[in-house]
């Protein structure tokens, strides 16, 4: 404590700032040159204990590359400059030659590098999704779902089905009797809450802040005015910690059940 | 990168300023690590642990920095400059002390003025309140109101984002 206080400046160490003065200095594409989006698909990979990259071979002789995350979430550079974030037992592939095109199952966050010439392209099961330029393709499969984070979208069964065009902060799921995505009302800005490593609120109701923590934690609550409104953003390796502070700063009690 | 970031810019400053002793040469030895980082990302290469990358980066460029000024660096190595601690430790450190900073950001103003007054710069609270023209009770309220929201500091500080 005494170090921090010694050289605590106000206004110092600013990230939002420093990330400006990056962008600026190395021309990285700010918005809407990189773009992020997410796809999932309805498949939970078993967890297994091998880790890290592997190579094989397909029938065509050019080799994949195979990137998983069994453990824990695992982020990856692309060949392209593309990062992919993979939640724990999901794997994404692309052939060697062909970096820009991926098969991913499980839950992927990708932040594509922006390259009007090559698509950027990826297939889950039951969802496709082309990036071009800085417009976007997004695809997925049974009761798949896509948020935005940043950027344009089109969200659709196949390469060839309508689909819908999503931008910033908004989500669909695929409606598998239509085979159409249909539109989330209230895109949950959480959905992206483990690869980010933050919950966000603002101005949340908390029963709904508790039902959030609970898909994520599996874990029952129950509390004391659940209408009491929350706001922050929290980490989400301690549930312990979020409980507490929602404890002091709501001034309410939180029972897990 | 932006979630690169945002997650470890600020705890690499002060994992920096350990070194370095002064707030802006931090940052730009922070910003010439994500600058080189980007740059291997470019090129292709694929570095899973960013995270890690990032720190061993910024603590070459700060040992770099004090080897220029003449300082001997020998002795710093696995350690730093204060107090002597392992390389997960002094990320594990970093980190609190980045909610820590953080924290005291997002202290009501006039309460982190006051506290700052207080523990930073050592004035009396009688010497406080005379600046602000408030009365000592006030300062000491308002002191206890920053410890009391600081409190679980070191170990376990409010997580908001290192904005």
């Amino acid at each position: 404590m005494d170090f921090v206080l010694k050289h605590y400046q106000e206004g110092k160490f600013d990230t939002r700032k420093a990330l400006e003065r990056f962008n600026e200095a190395h021309g990285v594409r700010p918005q809407p040159r990189r773009i992020h989006f997410r796809v999932w698909s309805s498949v939970a990979a078993a967890a297994v204990v091998l880790l890290g990259v592997f190579l094989f071979w397909n029938r065509s002789q050019s080799q994949w590359v195979e990137l998983t995350a069994e453990a824990s979430v695992q982020e990856y550079a692309l060949p392209d400059g593309t990062s992919v974030t993979l939640a724990e037992g999901s794997v994404l592939r692309y052939r060697e030659d062909e970096p820009r095109q991926v098969k991913m199952s499980g839950k992927v966050y990708f932040d594509v590098a922006r390259n009007e010439t090559v698509p950027f392209e990826v297939k889950a099961e039951g969802a496709f999704v082309r990036v071009l330029g800085t417009e976007f393709q997004v695809v997925d499969g049974e009761s798949a779902h896509v948020y935005v984070a940043e950027g344009k979208v089109l969200f659709a069964k196949s390469p060839k089905a309508e689909g819908v065009i999503l931008t910033q902060g908004m989500s669909a799921r695929m409606d598998e009797e239509t085979n159409m995505p249909v539109l989330e009302s209230e895109p949950d800005a959480n959905a992206i809450a483990w690869q980010r490593g933050t919950f966000v609120f603002d101005q949340t109701p908390l029963k709904e802040v508790l039902d959030c923590l609970s898909d994520y934690y599996k874990v029952s609550f129950a509390a004391t005015d659940l209408d009491k409104r929350l706001s922050g953003e929290f980490y989400t390796d301690d549930l312990d910690l979020i409980i507490e502070l929602i404890e002091s700063a709501l001034d309410v009690t939180v029972i897990r059940r | 990168m932006e979630s690169l970031f945002h997650y470890n810019y600020r705890p690499l400053c002060l994992y920096a300023l350990h070194y370095l002793g002064n707030a802006d040469s931090a940052e730009d030895v922070v910003q010439e690590s994500f600058a080189a980082l980007w740059e291997k990302l470019q090129e292709g290469v694929a570095i899973s642990n960013r995270k890690a990358y990032l720190y061993m980066m910024v603590r070459n460029r700060c040992l770099d920095q004090l080897r220029r000024k003449g300082i001997p660096t020998e002795s710093l190595k696995p350690y730093d400059t204060y107090g002597i601690i392992e390389d997960d430790d002094a990320q594990e450190r970093s980190q609190t002390e980045a909610r820590l900073w953080t924290a005291i950001d997002s202290l009501p103003e006039k309460c982190r003025q006051i506290f700052l007054m207080s523990k930073r710069d050592g004035l009396k609270y009688m010497e406080i309140a005379d600046e602000l023209g408030i009365s000592e009770n006030t300062v000491r309220n308002q002191i206890s109101k920053a410890l009391k929201i600081l409190k679980d500091g070191v170990v376990k500080i409010y997580s908001f984002f290192f904005a």
